[in-house]
C-alpha cells in the first residue's frame, strides 16, 4: 500500500510540470518585455504629444500568451504520443497473452521516462513470464493425460448431462469403429449403439458407479462396463469404463471345454477299470483264465490313460518351451522307416494300408528323431482314425530349397473347411462323434514340436475325399547347421 | 415452430430408432446363442423381450406422428421422419424374426439333430452386422455405405442356400427329424428375411439423402429363377 500512495504523489507532481515551465517562460516574457514596451509608449507618447497607445502592449501580452499555449501544446504532444505508442505496445502485448501467444509478445525495452508505464511493462513481462510457465506445465499434464488415456487398453467415454459425448480414447474408438472427431458432441446413443451402455449411463449419470458384464454385437465383444457419475470433479459429467474381456473369456471357454472334454475322457477309461475290478472282487478271481483276461485289459486302459496323462504333460512342457530337444543330422527316410514299422500293424488291424515313397537322394534334415516320429504317429493315427476300412494312407517326402517337406496323406472323411482353420488348436475336435477317444491334443502336439523345428505344418483338406498333412524342416546344407 | 425444437426432435427420435436398432440386432443375436446352447430360459428371455421391442416401436411411430402434426416439416425433413417411420416398422419385424428363431430354440433345445449351428451362427452374424452398419449410415446419411451393404445380402443367400442344402440332407437320411429339421429351415429363413430387411432400410437411406426411391433387393426374383 505504501508504494501506491507514493506513486500517486509523484504522479500529482509531474503533471504540474508542463504547466510550471509555461508559467515561468509567459512570467519571464512578462517582467522583461512589458516594462520595456510600455517605457518605449510613454516615451513615444511624450515626444508626439499625443495619448498612449495601447495596443502594442496588448498585441505583445496577446503574443505571449500564444507562444506560451503553443509551447504547453507541443509539449503535451509529444508526451502524449510517446505515452500513447507505449501504451498500444503494452495493449498489443496484452492481447497476446490473452490470446496465448507467448511467443509473439513483445514488451519493448524503451518504456520513456515514465516510471508508470516502466512498472506496467515490468508487470506485464513478468505476467507474460509466469502465465507462459503455467501454460507449459497445464499442457504436459494434459499431454501426460491425454498420454496415458491414449495408450491405455480400456476404453474411456466422458459425456455431458443431455448424453452428449465429450471425450473417447483410442480404445473407445477402436471399439465402436468411430473416430474422434466423428464421435465429439454425438448423443452417446449414436457412439455407443447398444442399449445396455445406455442403460448404465442413464443409471449412474447421477448415482453409485455401477458395474455391468455383456457381450455386444456380431463381433462378441465380452466386455466389462463400468458407470461413475463425475458430478464431484467435473459437474454434469458422467463417465463409462470398457474393459475388453474378450480374450480372458474365450480363454475361460477353452478352459471349461477342456476340463469338460478331459473329464469326459478320463471317465470312460475309468469307468471300465471299475467295473473289470468289480467284476474280478464278485468271483471272476477264482476263474484265473477269466481273470487274466480281464487283468489284460485293465492293462491296455491303463496304458490309455497313462498315454493322456503323458500327452498333457508333453504339451504343457512344450508350451512353456522347458522341452529339451536333442538335435541331431537325421535321415528323412530313417524317421519315416521307423515310423511306418511302428503303425503298420495298428493300420492293418484296422483295415487300412500305410505305404510310403521316400527318394534316396534326399538332404539330411536337423531334427531331434525322437519328436519327429511323434509328429509322425500323431499324424498317422489321425489318418488312421479318419480313414474307413479299405483306405490307403501315404507317407511321402521331397526337397524344396532348403526345406525337406514330409505329406501323410489319406483318402478317408476329410476335414470341413470351417474346421481347417482351427484343428491345430489345443482341445479342439472337428468332429466329435467321430474323433471317438483322444485328448484333441495330438495336432497341437504336432504344430508345437515342428515349431521348435522352425518348420512349418499345415494341411490341405477336402471333405469325403482326404486330407493332406504337410510339414516342412531345414534341412543341413555343407555342415551348415539351421 | 422454430428450427430448433424440429431438429431437436429429429434427433431424439433418431435416437430412439437406433436404442432400438441395437434391442432388435441383440435379440437376433441372443436367439441363434439360445439356440446355439440349447438354452431354455435364454430363448425364453428374447421371446419376452420382443413385447419391449413392440413397445418401443409403437413410442417411436407415436413420436414420429407427433412431429409431423405439430412441426409440419417439409422437403428433406418430411422424408427423413418418412424414412425413420418406413425403418422403424422394418426393425419391429426384424425383431419378429428373433423371437420365432427363440421360438424354435426353445423347441429344439431337447432335440438331437445335428444342427450346423456354426454356418448359423455366422450367418447371423452377417446379418446383424449388416443391420448395425446399415443403421450408421442410416443417421449418417452416408450413400456409399447404403449401396454397399446391400450387396453382401449375396453371401446371406450363399449361407441360407448351404445350409438349407444341409438340413434337406439330414432330413433325407433320417424321416423322422423333418418335423424338427423344418423348424429350422425357419431359423434360417428369419435370417435371410432379417439381411433383406437391411436391404430395406439401405433404400430408405438413398431415398431420404437423394429423395430417389428405388430397389436393391432382387433376390426374390432369383430364388425362383426369373432374373
Amino acid at each position: 500500500m505504501p508504494e501506491r500512495t507514493r506513486m500517486k504523489s509523484r504522479f500529482h507532481l509531474r503533471i504540474l510540470w508542463p504547466f510550471m515551465l509555461i508559467f515561468i517562460f509567459s512570467l519571464a516574457a512578462f517582467v522583461l518585455l512589458v516594462p520595456f514596451v510600455q517605457n518605449a509608449l510613454f516615451a513615444e507618447a511624450e515626444i508626439r504629444g499625443t495619448q498612449v497607445n495601447y495596443m502594442p502592449l496588448f498585441a505583445l501580452v496577446f503574443l505571449i500568451l500564444a507562444v506560451g499555449l503553443l509551447i504547453g501544446l507541443l509539449i503535451n504532444i509529444h508526451y502524449t504520443n510517446r505515452h500513447l505508442n507505449v501504451l498500444e505496445d503494452l495493449t498489443n502485448a496484452a492481447k497476446e497473452l490473452g490470446e496465448g501467444h507467448f511467443q509473439e509478445i513483445r514488451i519493448p525495452d524503451d518504456l520513456g521516462q515514465q516510471l508508470e508505464m516502466q512498472e506496467l511493462g515490468e508487470a506485464l513481462r513478468k505476467t507474460a513470464d509466469q502465465t507462459e510457465e503455467q501454460f507449459n506445465a497445464l499442457r504436459k499434464e494434459q499431454a501426460m493425460l491425454s498420454a496415458v488415456l491414449d495408450h491405455m487398453t480400456d476404453g474411456v467415454l466422458i459425456a455431458d448431462d443431455d448424453g452428449r459425448v465429450q471425450m473417447l480414447n483410442n480404445a473407445a474408438e477402436k471399439l465402436f469403429r468411430i473416430e474422434n472427431e466423428q464421435a465429439l458432441g454425438r448423443s452417446v446413443v449414436e457412439v455407443m449403439r447398444h442399449y445396455s451402455l445406455v442403460e448404465l449411463w442413464e443409471k449412474t449419470k447421477n448415482g453409485d458407479p455401477e458395474t455391468v458384464t455383456m457381450e455386444m454385437g456380431s463381433a462378441h465383444k465380452y466386455l466389462q462396463v463400468v458407470g461413475i457419475s463425475l458430478e464431484k470433479d467435473l459437474p454434469g459429467r458422467s463417465m463409462l469404463l470398457f474393459q475388453d474381456l474378450t480374450q480372458t473369456h474365450q480363454l475361460e471357454i477353452v478352459r471349461r471345454d477342456f476340463i469338460s472334454n478331459i473329464s469326459h475322457e478320463l471317465r470312460t477309461p475309468m469307468a471300465g477299470l471299475k467295473a473289470i475290478s468289480e467284476t474280478l472282487l464278485d468271483g471272476a478271481l477264482d476263474d484265473p483264465p477269466a481273470a487274466r483276461k480281464f487283468v489284460v485289459r485293465m492293462d491296455s486302459e491303463v496304458d490309455n490313460l497313462s498315454q493322456m496323462v503323458n500327452e498333457l504333460l508333453e504339451l504343457s512342457r512344450i508350451e512353456a518351451g522347458r522341452s529339451n530337444f536333442e538335435f541331431q543330422r537325421s535321415e528323412p527316410c530313417r524317421l519315416m522307416d521307423k515310423v511306418i514299422e511302428r503303425m503298420t500293424l495298428q493300420a492293418e488291424r484296422v483295415g487300412v494300408s500305410l505305404t510310403q515313397e521316400c527318394p534316396p537322394y534326399l538332404p539330411k534334415v536337423f531334427a531331434d528323431p525322437g519328436r519327429i516320429s511323434q509328429v509322425f504317429v500323431n499324424l498317422i493315427h489321425n489318418a488312421i482314425k479318419f480313414t474307413p476300412n479299405g483306405g490307403h494312407i501315404h507317407l511321402s517326402a521331397w526337397q524344396d530349397g532348403d526345406k525337406v517337406i514330409f505329406k501323410v496323406s489319406d483318402d478317408g472323411v476329410g476335414i470341413p473347411k470351417k474346421d481347417i482353420g482351427r484343428i491345430f488348436e489345443r482341445f479342439y475336435k472337428a468332429d466329435r462323434a467321430r474323433a471317438g477317444g483322444g485328448t484333441g491334443l495330438g495336432l497341437s502336439i504336432c504344430k508345437h514340436i515342428v515349431d521348435a523345428h522352425n518348420g512349418q505344418i499345415w494341411v490341405e483338406s477336402e471333405e469325403n475325399a482326404g486330407s493332406n498333412f504337410y510339414f516342412s524342416l531345414p534341412s543341413v546344407l555343407d555342415g551348415y547347421y539351421i | 415452430m422454430s428450427r430448433f425444437s424440429l431438429d431437436q426432435e429429429i434427433r431424439l427420435v433418431q435416437d430412439e430408432l437406433l436404442l432400438l436398432g441395437s434391442l432388435v440386432e441383440q435379440a437376433i443375436l441372443n436367439s441363434v446363442d439360445a439356440l446355439q446352447r440349447r438354452d431354455v430360459e435364454a430363448a425364453k428371455a428374447v421371446y419376452h423381450n420382443d413385447r419391449k421391442i413392440n413397445g418401443k416401436h409403437f413410442a417411436i411411430e407415436n413420436h414420429i406422428l407427433i412431429t409431423l402434426a405439430t412441426q409440419s416439416p417439409l422437403a428433406s425433413d418430411l422424408r427423413l421422419l418418412a424414412g425413420m417411420l418406413e425403418v422403424n416398422t422394418e426393425l419391429e419385424r426384424i425383431g419378429d424374426y428373433a423371437k420365432g428363431i427363440s421360438k424354435v430354440a426353445v423347441r429344439l433345445a431337447e432335440a438331437e439333430f445335428p444342427i450346423p449351428i456354426r454356418e448359423i451362427v455366422t450367418m447371423a452374424d452377417l446379418a446383424t452386422s449388416m443391420l448395425h452398419r446399415a443403421l450408421g449410415a442410416f443417421v449418417a446419411g452416408d450413400m456409399v455405405a447404403a449401396h454397399s451393404i446391400p450387396e453382401e445380402d449375396n453371401q446371406v443367400d450363399e449361407y441360407y442356400q448351404s445350409i438349407y442344402r444341409k438340413i434337406v440332407e439330414s432330413m433325407i437320411k433320417n424321416p423322422d427329424s423333418i418335423d424338427i429339421a423344418n423348424q429350422l429351415v425357419w431359423v434360417v429363413h428369419n435370417l435371410e428375411r432379417t439381411a433383406d430387411r437391411v436391404t430395406n432400410i439401405c433404400e430408405r437411406v438413398v431415398f431420404i439423402v437423394s429423395g430417389e426411391l428405388m430397389e436393391f433387393d432382387n433376390t426374390d426374383d432369383e430364388t425362383i429363377g426369373l432374373d
